[in-house]
């Protein structure tokens, strides 16, 4: 379409449109050179100078515009903030879910691993205390299956013969005797414990060094067995293991470890030994970590 | 395409009320661009009411006006934000003169116009600016600037329809024969 609906107007002559162009021209490169101008001058000399303290009057100048421009905008400025803080709270919601559901994991774990501290701490001062047996070090195991129930005396642990466990090796905790290994596999090991009615440990009353053997009795407590009527022994005493008596039938519990504290004696008319109740210094059902006694030097 | 000398160049020019206008509009956008709107990030974008005001004022007042305006509009951003002085005038000055004489000559009448103009300008001003700011080896960050490039035509789009109008309200529109003009091309 030709511009047949545009104005005519009449022919400019031509020395007039160039000499608007040649001013046009000048008044660009003129500007250009001096914005090239401001640049060099300010670029060699950024913080000193004629140009930079004419810059900072300028720029003070002008900071009351831009106080004014700023408090003119507060309330747009906080009316999208909000918009679009509404915006992005379903996003930051499931955000926040997800890292509280990590938190509240890592929360239970910190717990658990807590609850396990006391008795760790009770183990390592049981190793490096003055009761610990000399000739044996100590392997540290968690306890990975508990006796199932009330008819269970076996649980097992998971360090086996590949840390030196061996069978018939003596298992303690942080308070005292736990039992005897009686079966090894490379990484796992099965403790039969104190009131397994298999057990028998050689002991000792501390106190009045009474000897005897304990085993579970009647009702699943642990009793001191074969102690004489003429023996004296009473209750609060606290029975260690007894450790070999005679080196040609070594004991397979080494001497002093802690095995409980005698609640109650009895004695019958008609019974050849005393009946001494032993309550244990270990809480069989609630055993996390254990260490297996093994000796330094093979026997 | 009809080329065609303008009429009346000798009238071309801008009232003294129509500058006053046009430095007041481009002052306020300056110090908005500095105080305000700098700091909105709009998907790692800042609108620039600036330019989009300078590409107004150019499509509507020409070239020499342009040139001006991007000058001293320009020099009140560096010394606002206490800046290089004179690099963001370098860029808005051949930004102003360059749109100016696109409204001169082939934009005028065109309601695509301004839309076209601030487009392009986002783009050439954003890439002026990083190419100035590596001559001078200052921090120049293509990859933020280019990824920025989109939002950012968008953004400035948006600000077009309602600043290109007000501008038009405050400066009435020149007549043809104000405009310094060589040549008007058709369809």
């Amino acid at each position: 379409m030709l511009a047949s609906s545009v104005e005519r107007s009449k022919p400019t002559p031509y020395p007039s449109k160039a000499r608007s162009a040649l001013v046009r021209r000048t008044i660009l490169v003129v500007l250009v050179l001096a914005a090239l101008a401001l640049v060099t001058v300010s670029f060699r000399s950024p913080t000193a100078g004629a140009l930079h303290d004419l810059q900072g009057a300028g720029a003070s100048a002008l900071r009351p515009f831009q106080i004014a421009a700023t408090r003119v905008a507060a309330p747009f400025r906080d009316a999208y903030d909000y918009l679009d803080s509404l915006a992005r709270a379903k996003a930051q919601n499931a955000e926040l879910k997800r890292v509280n559901a990590e938190l509240r994991r890592d929360v239970l774990i910190s717990a658990a691993r807590a609850a396990k501290y006391p008795e760790l701490l009770r183990l390592l001062h049981f190793e490096q205390g003055p009761s610990f047996p000399h000739g044996y070090r100590v392997v540290n195991a968690s306890v990975i299956t508990f006796p199932a129930g009330p008819f269970a005396h076996r649980l097992t642990i998971d360090a086996g013969s590949s840390s030196g466990i061996r069978v018939d090796s003596p298992v303690v905790s942080g308070d005292g005797l736990v039992g005897l290994v009686t079966d090894v596999s490379p990484e796992t090991a099965t403790v039969m414990l104190l009131t397994d009615p298999q057990s028998a440990v050689a002991a000792r009353d501390l106190r009045h060094g009474v000897r005897g053997v304990i085993q579970v009795g009647p009702g699943g407590t642990l009793v001191l067995n074969d102690v004489p009527k003429q023996q004296v022994v009473q209750a609060g005493d606290v029975i260690v293991t007894d450790g070999t008596r005679n080196p040609r039938y070594p004991d397979l519990y080494p001497y002093g470890i802690p095995i409980g504290r005698v609640a109650a004696v009895g004695a019958t008319d008609t019974a050849t030994f005393l009946q001494v109740q032993v309550q244990p210094f270990v809480s069989f059902g609630s055993l996390d970590a254990v260490g297996v006694l093994v000796p330094k030097h093979r026997r | 395409m009809v080329g065609r000398a303008a009429p009346r160049e000798d009238a071309r020019g801008v009232s003294v009320g129509d500058g006053v206008k046009a430095a007041v509009l481009l002052f306020v956008a300056a110090i908005a661009q500095v105080s305000v709107f700098a700091q909105l990030h709009v998907f790692g974008a800042v609108p620039d009411v600036l330019l989009v005001t300078l590409v107004a004022v150019c499509l509507l007042r020409g070239s020499i006006a342009g040139a001006l305006g991007g000058f001293f509009a320009g020099l009140l951003v560096d010394t606002a934000s206490l800046g290089t002085l004179g690099l963001t005038s370098l860029v808005l000055t051949l930004a102003g003169y360059w749109i100016g004489r696109y409204g001169e000559t082939t934009g005028r009448e065109r309601a695509h116009a301004p839309f076209l103009s601030v487009a392009v300008v986002t783009v050439l001003y954003q890439l002026g600016l990083l190419v100035v700011h590596f001559v001078l080896g200052e921090s120049a960050p293509a990859g933020a600037v280019l990824r920025s490039l989109a939002p950012a035509i968008v953004l400035n789009l948006i600000l077009t329809a309602p600043l290109y109008a007000i501008t038009r309200r405050l400066l009435k529109t020149a007549t043809r024969g104000e405009l310094s003009t060589e040549v008007q091309l058709l369809g």
